[in-house]
């Protein structure tokens, strides 16, 4: 599925800079150490953390996008970095929970 | 805060649906749970989950359970498989909280879990319950400095007192993580400490006398921006600080006298509504 | 390592998630840090040789091992504390000076902490960087952008370096956030 397209179902924000991609899967973790060792290229991450070092995870792994959950803000600093680094983020008011249910029913396993 | 919640299901739904192995058993079986809160930040699960929930997590550490505890959740599920600690068993135990760990990643169980066919839950009528009469209650409670095994069980008593004489669940909230943090405050930077907790219809008193290091710049050590900014550096030996900044964020009033080498009185007031 | 024949591919054993802590001496003020698989690592003030260690911060973290999957050769990692990704805070470092040379071609770059005291403790070697280099970006399977992993001593100051650290800090903070 391409990215564009789960933004659409979902009414996602768009915070940065948008590249369409293909998404491989789903990863949900709030700690970097796990998608530095567990998440897989092409994933979309979905956190509640909104601190600039998930781009340092982010990048490294190559994660097609970053969903930041419940509404959070986002710091100016984050988007910033994301947008240097080529990170895509974007915004829900949903919970971490009921994004995993939403993704997986439009069709992301 | 019950009727938002979109699914609405048993705990006995839930163990089957993920295959989740039973640790710890207590009274909330067979009854309904509230919501799902998934995240392994537990400032967060402290401020937006909602009680009666169920918290799942990958944080396999005694902290997951004590704030799982604080926010009145009903239990904890651990995933990817995480065995918990001896610790958390024991507390969950003595609290009545659940325990169940599933092999699933956070994702699995979310889909899992948000795919089971939710049932009404019964609501029960919180303003029912019976208002007592008021004296003033006093309590005093040690803490010794270095002691990480019994860290957070002041704070854990504390709220278990503020909760028998039944205030509103947001001030219990707000005094446990300020006694909480008071309390690693002691246990990280003094040698020993004495606790106070006073508390009336008005306001709720908590006194911490510490013998230690003492603070040489309070103003320094209340920057908000100084503690978070910089916790990744501190962690890998960059500099150093203090947690203050959480307790002002949380209480009323905060008073602190300190003197080096000798020690602090840190005084958290709480007015009651 | 030795093989020279074998195009490795790298995968991750033997994960382990644990602390990374960091401990002062009260008398010498020097600094360690270390990593600990313990669930409840040893907090106690104790005494070695001239030194009584106190702990001061921990930080979440996992360690892990590299194992090439078509010769089981396998590379350990206990000497790597933290990756940082390289925000360019400072223009007089050898670090961003490289940054600048490869701006444009997407190739983001990645620090390798040891840990300390510097002086005293192993350091990861450049084998192993490179290694762990091909790993990610063997892992990342993107044509248009790839990572390079340096070591922290080309940083003239660590302690000053302002990148963004790859652990996780206040997971276990008990106070909620200010925002909403």
């Amino acid at each position: 599925m391409k990215l564009n397209e789960i933004i659409e179902k979902l009414s996602l924000k768009v915070l940065t800079n948008l590249e369409d991609k293909d998404i491989t899967g789903v990863y949900i973790s709030d700690m970097l150490s796990d998608v530095m060792s567990k998440a897989g290229a092409g994933n979309i991450w979905v956190t509640i953390q909104s601190h600039k070092n998930i781009i340092a995870a982010a990048n490294l792994i190559d994660i097609a996008a970053i969903i930041i959950s419940q509404g959070t803000d986002i710091p100016e600093e984050t988007i910033e970095l994301a947008n240097r680094y080529n990170v895509v983020l974007l915004g829900s008011d949903d919970s971490t929970f009921v994004l995993g249910g939403k993704l997986y029913q439009i069709g992301i396993a | 805060m019950k009727e938002s919640i979109p699914n609405i299901v048993d705990i006995k739904r839930i163990q089957e649906t993920l295959k989740a192995k039973l640790w710890v058993k207590n009274t909330a079986e067979g009854e309904y749970i509230t919501g799902i809160y998934a995240s392994d930040l537990m400032s967060d699960v402290l401020a937006y989950g909602n009680s009666g929930s169920v918290l799942l997590t990958g944080l396999n550490s005694v902290q997951a359970v004590i704030s799982a505890y604080m926010a009145e959740f009903k239990g904890i599920i651990f995933i990817r498989g995480k065995v918990p600690e001896k610790e958390t068993l024991n507390f969950a135990k003595e609290k009545g909280l659940f325990i169940f760990s599933t092999e699933d990643d956070m994702f699995e169980a979310c889909v899992k879990i948000a795919n089971i066919e939710g049932k009404a839950p019964e609501i029960i009528d919180e303003t029912k319950t019976e208002k007592k009469a008021w004296n003033i209650i006093t309590h005093t409670f040690y803490i010794d400095g270095q002691d990480f095994a019994s860290a957070g069980m002041v704070s854990t008593q504390v709220k278990a007192i503020l909760k028998s004489i039944g205030y509103d669940p947001l001030l219990i909230r707000r005094a446990a993580i300020s006694t909480y943090e008071a309390e690693m405050n002691v246990v990280m930077h003094a040698r020993k400490a004495e606790v106070t907790l006073t508390a009336s219809d008005k306001e709720i008193y908590i006194i911490i006398i510490d013998e230690g290091k003492g603070i040489k710049d309070i103003d320094q050590a209340m920057q908000v921006g100084y503690s978070t900014a910089t916790e990744e550096q501190r962690a890998l030996g960059f500099g150093a600080g203090m947690g203050l900044p959480n307790i002002k964020k949380n209480a009323d009033v905060l008073e602190i006298d300190s003197v080096v080498d000798t020690g602090t009185r840190m005084e958290i007031v709480f007015y009651v509504k | 390592m030795q093989t020279q024949k074998c195009k490795h591919q790298w995968e991750m054993v033997n994960t382990n998630p644990g602390f990374i802590l960091t401990e002062a001496c009260h008398k010498c003020s020097q600094v360690s840090t270390y990593f600990s698989r313990e669930d409840n690592p040893p907090f106690e003030e104790y005494r070695d040789g001239e030194h009584f260690w106190n702990v001061m911060a921990s930080a979440q973290s996992v360690r892990f091992d590299l194992k090439c999957k078509l010769c089981n050769t396998l590379v350990t990692f206990d000497e790597l504390s933290s990756l940082l990704l390289c925000t360019g805070c400072k223009k007089d470092c050898d670090v961003y000076r490289l940054m600048e040379k490869y701006s444009g071609k997407r190739i983001w770059f990645y620090v390798a902490f040891g840990f300390k005291p510097y002086a005293d403790k192993l350091m990861l070697s450049d084998e192993k960087i490179k290694i762990l280099e091909d790993y990610y970006n063997q892992r990342r399977d993107s044509t248009n952008s790839s990572i390079k992993i340096v070591s922290f001593e080309m940083i003239d100051d660590p302690d000053s370096c302002a990148g963004e650290f790859i652990i996780d800090s206040s997971m276990l903070l008990l106070a909620p956030p200010e925002k909403k």
